[in-house]
């Protein structure tokens, strides 16, 4: 432990504590602009400054180490005019005048902080030149005008997401924040996945929805899960008079640590799909607005007790929902097929093995945080699960091997050490002989050097995803945990949608098949139906289909109830690695649309049929492929 | 008023007499009289030159050209080309080696000028650069021998302490101390590197000494690493320097056949190799740690210190980092002893001191002098006086660590500590000396323009204020200052200093501060009577940077 | 300097040569774009992409690399490249009359390329020929000692 002391408290930290994390801990105010709690200390923007006793000048403290005996002062009036000072010359630098910028009101650190010094106006004259806004990219805007280069998007572009794309061109006072080698944002190689909007302390990056429709002052903060997949990410949904605004990771989220894609943060607000807002019950070959009762007297007279019946949920939905889903019509009307669109076809295979060994065999996504060697097999993280390649792709530069094995395109591959050809069907075949190299090194070259490479790393993991579970039998994933054994390496099982993994632990993973069914009940929740799904339920003679939006399904089905989307419910989610989330409701729903379990309720209600609520029981019942934890 | 801007030397060793080398030199001084260049051109014999095969030769320095052998009807054909227009007559040049490795001018002032002490420039155009052997006859890889053979790493170190060798890039850092924090350092792989990036302004006594003596870097280097249990080496040479590149790759190639560097040298379980790697114009990475960053791949920034180079430095790991100047004195002071070095300069900066001496003084050039002689004593005994017997105003000692220096302190002993004491700084070693004709206005501005430009943009106040402060300079030398800008120049000389992140932030601003201090009046001139003194500014009475 | 880029040479084959004989270690790439920079006259976006995917590197690290170093360019240079050093021994030494014949004789602003290809004008930091200021540097050749008198004698020895 290290004893210092900074305005006159002694304070005691863990050596590697930088002076600013020291002043934190200590509850004082060291203003910063450069610097961000998930990058790297950079000491670019001067703002931190400190006095030390001893030192020479003054010292930037976020990247000051603190040291035994130092006497520290944060705020003696050398410091505070160097404050002024720093931000003096930032306001003279480039076009910073807040009232025609649209982060000002508390959104824009460069005001606060100037606010925070009392600062009425700047001594030094301006003098800059406009630069042309690049307004190329779909979701942001890019604003030189209003950079102060404090590089935290730079950072945060390649230290959190491994993405590289943005970066600075010239040097000195031509600085210039670009776009791979200074190409518009829009034809850039970036994925969008907002991290940089986020993390610009002004108005330089902004993101087009959002930019002039609510102020930090105007906006509520709805903190809760992203569901658009299965990594489970923490993210901040802001609303302003029940309208989406804006959404946010979380940066204290343990993790994603502040990261989201472009599917959690930009494309939920570009939803443009035309929604159902009323009941529609099919009569005389027409599907008809109908009231709430005369859907479910349709729905109980379609269905009546149950025979021949196929109950089709989304794994979108909460756990609750799907619980109840399960209570209805595997319990109660026993159905003949319960399942999800997803078939298990992510899970099944696993949830098998986890049974058979007794035991949880998955590590959690931690593992990919901290790993020197990743061997991927038929992923591809760069289009799915995004979040979790980020991990993979950030540590590539610090020597990190990654080995794809994949029999298609695969843009992760574009990063990798070297590539496995892995055909589908034969993942078997594939890890025997893998299994066979890491345990004898003979055999094919490529198997021979994944092999080595796998076996010389310290913390190796194999991550795998919803085409390898599909297609591995059981034999395949028994070689799957032979070689982590062999390895001493971590599994990693990306799973599907956001509940993938609950409705694994509910036991709903049987494969759709459509022959003999008399009636099908699909609850769709704010999922897209696939054109499969469609044309398997082209046989069925009467189809109900609870959906938040109208689609070929919907206008086929018999009846239709509105529900929610996901911003207008909450529930629980269980991710890929095993942890119980909340998602939290964020806008009211339109009047006349009711939420998939308020839905279920009603239905239950007027078949007469008995609805078991406890959801935790069953998911705890089964042996899980990774452990369930709740947070 | 015209300055001596080059030199013109012919041979008169008796060879050459024979040759004719009287009627070569007579028929230079009509030509040069002829064209009108006789005040701009100082043309004298010398003896002492060692190559006799092309006399008589006729070198011209500093462009340090030779031409060989020179008959009459050569003359006006150099003086034309050469002296006039500023072209080097290729039909006549001869040995490339000598280019400015044997500084030849240097060697000619033997007898005629003051005695300088060498010990940097020991061998500079003394030997043939790209003869090992040549280096070797001359003592050297003497000391590598007797601190591999004769003393421990910790031995060495204290040699280096107990001499007083101060670090000769600008900060002044005691040598000896920073190979013992190196070697104390944890971790087996460790890194020497030599600071050739020599970019401040005036400045060129580095590439002299790798273009003349390469051996001596490379032998300094080698006792290093041996000192701090370095086993790798790098010389981080300045892009433009092609001819010391090249020399310096010759000379570690024969250092490698020689068995100087690779595997078990000296027979002992020493092994110790040195790569090139060449800047690509950025002034910031003679800084250590963007040097360092630039090395590895990276644009040229610094980093933050703590962690010093000393623990965490090229790839993290602990690396010495060491100017040319200073290395070129270590093989002299580990074969002559911490005492003999001591002996020489000042008490607390021992040593000698390379200048190179600029501006409107009679004799311009390089002088390697013991530390403490005063700045006086470089004009009047070494430059040979102020040109025209011009009064003295300022010199200037190069780029970002230098300081100008007002006539008032030119009695100052040149030495790190009384130069501190004084508030003015040794610079690199640039001596750049100015009369009456110069104008601080416009001198500042032209120093914070260099700043401007090569800031490298990482840290707010180096790259806005030197940027602001060079705007507010334009508009005062445009008449158009007001003394409000006078307080925001002394304001961002003095955050400047307390905020930026390295040492060019840190000192940029000290030309602002050095000519409100010392030249107060002149600049007051230019605000309350929009006039300049000196008659240099445009005082147009426009805005230039205008506010917005 | 050599300023034109050479016809028909492929820039991708250039590239995948250099990174062969020098590695693709990260510490290669200021000496590989050296290199590049010498053999095309600048740095291409086409170089840059190529240089990325050899050595694993993305673009954005090459081209702020590229940009940084005043001896390496992004931009294609006219056929000669002028460096006129700015420091202050030049500067001192009368440098300031030179530039402006300079400017006016190439009718070209500081760092600008003729339409006609020709002249790429570009200051430069001290050279280390203070003894001879001002100077100034076209394609290899050295000027010393130059008079703004001189300056259009200078140009004419350039096609």
């Amino acid at each position: 432990m290290i004893k210092l002391t900074i305005d006159g408290n002694e304070i005691e930290v863990q050596e590697g504590t930088t002076v600013l994390e020291a002043a934190e801990a200590a509850g004082l105010y060291v203003p910063t602009l450069c610097h961000h709690p998930q990058l790297t200390p950079y000491g670019g923007c001067r703002l931190c400054m400190v006095e030390v006793e001893g030192a020479r000048t003054l010292q930037p403290s976020c990247t000051l180490p603190a040291t035994n005996g130092m006497v520290v002062k944060t705020n003696t009036q050398k410091v505070l005019d160097a404050r002024k000072f720093v931000l003096t010359l930032i306001f003279s630098e480039r076009n910073h005048f807040c009232m025609y910028c649209q982060v000002s009101d508390g959104d824009c650190e460069l005001q606060n902080r100037a606010y925070d010094e009392g600062m009425t106006h700047w001594d030094l004259q301006p003098n800059w030149q406009p630069f042309e806004v690049d307004a190329s990219h779909p979701f942001m805007v890019l604003d030189n005008n209003r950079c102060i280069l404090c590089r935290r998007c730079v950072r945060a572009c390649g230290e959190l997401v491994g993405n590289y794309t943005l970066g600075f061109e010239e040097r000195g006072a031509d600085s210039m924040l670009v776009a791979d080698y200074n190409v518009p944002l829009g034809e850039s190689s970036c994925i969008s996945c907002g991290t940089c909007v986020q993390i610009c302390p002004t108005g330089a990056i902004i993101d087009r929805q959002s930019a002039y429709q609510g102020k930090e002052t105007e906006v509520e903060h709805n903190i809760g899960v992203c569901v658009e997949c299965s990594v489970g990410c923490q993210r901040d949904v802001l609303t302003r008079d029940n309208r989406l605004i804006r959404i946010e990771g979380v940066w204290e989220a343990p993790l994603n640590n502040g990261l989201l894609c472009d599917k959690g943060r930009f494309l939920p607000l570009e939803d443009d799909r035309p929604r159902l807002l009323t009941p529609l019950v099919r009569k005389d070959g027409n599907l008809k607005a109908a009231t709430w009762d005369d859907a479910i007297n349709a729905i109980a007279e379609g269905l009546g007790k149950g025979e021949g019946l196929a109950a089709i949920a989304s794994t979108r939905l909460p756990i609750e929902d799907l619980a109840l889903f399960k209570s209805v019509f595997a319990d109660s009307l026993k159905a003949e097929l319960v399942t999800t669109l997803e078939e298990g076809k992510a899970t099944a295979s696993l949830a098998k093995m986890a049974e058979k060994l007794g035991q949880s065999f998955e590590s959690n996504l931690e593992t990919l945080k901290d790993t020197d060697a990743v061997l991927s097999l038929a992923l591809d993280l760069v289009d799915e699960h995004q979040v979790a390649g980020f991990f993979v792709k950030r540590q590539l530069t610090d020597g990190t091997n990654l080995i794809v094995a994949d029999g298609k395109g695969n843009k992760l591959a574009e990063k990798a050490s070297f590539k496995l050809d892995l055909e589908a069907g034969k993942e078997g075949s594939f890890l025997l002989k893998l299994h066979e190299a890491i345990e004898s090194e003979t055999g094919d070259e490529g198997f021979v050097k994944a092999a080595k490479l796998l076996k010389a790393a310290v913390k190796p993991v194999i991550v795998y995803g919803q085409d390898f579970a599909a297609n591995a039998d059981d034999k395949a994933v028994e070689t799957l945990v032979g070689i982590s054994e062999s390895l001493n390496a971590s599994l990693v099982g990306v799973k599907g949608n956001a509940n993938s993994m609950a409705a694994s632990q509910l036991g709903l993973e049987s494969p759709i098949k459509t022959n003999g069914y008399k009636s099908a009940f699909i609850m769709l929740g704010d999922e897209n139906p696939s054109q499969k799904l469609i044309k398997q339920l082209e046989d069925f003679p009467f189809v109900v289909a609870l959906s938040a939006y109208g689609s070929q399904l919907t206008g086929n089905a018999d009846v239709v109830l509105p529900v929610t989307m996901w911003a207008e419910q909450s529930g629980t989610y269980l991710n890929m690695d095993g942890r119980l989330q909340k998602a939290v409701q964020s806008l009211e729903a339109p009047e006349g649309v009711l939420t998939s379990r308020e839905t279920l309720l009603k239905i239950s209600e007027a078949l007469e049929v008995e609805t078991d609520a406890d959801w935790k029981t069953r998911i705890l019942s089964r042996t899980p492929t990774v452990q369930i934890k709740e947070s | 008023m015209k300055t001596t801007r080059s030199m013109v030397l012919v041979s008169s060793d008796p060879e050459s007499l024979d040759r004719g080398a009287l009627d070569v030199f007579s028929t230079l001084q009509k030509q040069i009289t002829k064209f009108g260049l006789e005040e701009e051109i100082a043309l004298s014999m010398i003896t002492d030159i060692s190559k006799h095969a092309m006399s008589p030769l006729v070198l011209v320095y500093p462009d340090a050209v030779i031409y060989g052998p020179v008959t009459t009807d050569d003359v006006p054909t150099i003086v034309e080309e050469h002296l006039y227009k500023g072209r080097v007559v290729q039909e006549k040049q001869i040995s490339a080696y000598d280019l400015s490795g044997r500084v030849a001018w240097l060697s000619s002032r033997k007898g005629t000028m003051p005695a300088e002490n060498r010990i940097v420039l020991k061998n500079v155009g003394q030997i043939d650069p790209e003869n090992i052997d040549e280096y070797i006859i001359n003592d050297g890889y003497e000391g590598l021998g007797t601190v591999l053979k004769e003393m421990t790493p910790g031995e060495t170190i204290q040699v280096i302490k107990d001499s007083g060798l101060r670090g000769r890039g600008g900060a002044g850092f005691p040598t000896g101390l920073k190979w013992q924090f190196v070697s104390g350092a944890k971790g087996n792989k460790k890194f020497v590197i030599c600071n050739a990036d020599e970019s401040e302004p005036g400045t060129f006594k580095d590439r002299l000494v790798l273009e003349g003596d390469p051996h001596a870097i490379i032998e300094a280097m080698s006792i290093g690493a041996y000192a701090v249990g370095a086993d790798e080496g790098y010389v981080y040479i300045r892009g433009e320097y092609g001819l010391a590149i090249s020399r310096m790759k010759k000379a570690i190639q024969q250092a490698r056949e020689y068995n100087l560097l690779g595997e078990n040298i000296f027979g002992t379980d020493f092994s110790f190799d040195i790569h090139i790697h060449t800047g690509a114009g950025a002034y910031i990475c003679g800084e250590e740690t963007a040097l360092i960053e630039s090395i590895e791949g990276n644009r040229g920034e610094p980093r933050p210190r703590p962690p010093y180079p000393t623990t965490a430095g090229l790839w993290q790991k602990p690396t010495l980092v060491n100017n040319v100047e200073t290395l070129a004195n270590i093989p002299a002071i580990i074969r002559n002893g911490a005492a003999w070095y001591k002996s020489i300069g000042t008490q607390s900066s021992p040593g000698t001191k390379v200048y190179t001496v600029l501006g409107n003084v009679n004799v311009t050039g390089l002088i390697e002098v013991p530390m403490g002689i005063t700045l006086r004593e470089v004009i009047s005994i070494y430059a040979k006086g102020m040109k025209g017997s011009a009064t003295f105003k300022l010199a200037q000692t190069g780029g970002s660590s230098g300081s100008i220096i007002p006539a008032s302190l030119q009695d100052t002993p040149m030495d790190f500590d009384s130069y501190d004491k004084a508030g003015v700084s040794l610079g690199s070693g640039a001596l750049l000396i100015c009369n009456e004709d110069v104008c601080v206005v416009d001198l500042a501005k032209v120093l914070l323009n260099f700043f401007r430009f090569e800031s490298c943009g990482k840290c707010n106040p180096c790259r806005i204020g030197n940027k602001r402060a060079y705007e507010t300079l334009v508009n005062i030398s445009e008449g158009v200052g007001t003394l409000q800008d006078l307080k925001d120049l002394k304001m961002m000389s003095d955050q400047l200093y307390e905020l930026s992140n390295c040492g060019l932030g840190q000192t940029a601003g000290s030309p602002l501060k050095d000519i409100l201090a010392h030249f107060r009046a002149e600049v007051e001139a230019h605000v309350k009577l929009k006039v300049c003194p000196a008659g240099i500014c445009p005082m147009s009475g426009q805005r230039v940077y205008k506010i917005f | 300097m050599a300023t034109e880029v050479k016809e028909g040479q492929d820039i991708r084959k250039i590239v995948r040569t250099l990174v062969q004989n020098h590695g693709d270690e990260k510490a290669e790439l200021i000496p590989i774009l050296q290199e590049i920079n010498r053999e095309m006259g600048y740095i291409s976006d086409e170089a840059i992409k190529e240089l990325g995917e050899r050595m694993n590197l993305p673009s954005s690290h090459i081209y702020s690399v590229a940009t940084f170093y005043r001896m390496l360019s992004t931009e294609p240079r006219g056929r000669h490249v002028i460096q006129f050093c700015e420091s202050a021994p030049c500067h001192v030494a009368g440098g300031r009359l030179v530039w402006q014949r300079l400017l006016r004789e190439l009718g070209l602003e500081k760092g600008e390329t003729r339409q006609d290809n020709k002249w790429t004008l570009l200051t430069t930091s001290c050279l280390g020929l203070c003894g001879v200021g001002p100077v100034m540097i076209i394609d290899n050749d050295i000027y010393g000692n130059v008079t703004p008198e001189q300056v259009p004698g200078i140009l004419s020895n350039y096609e």
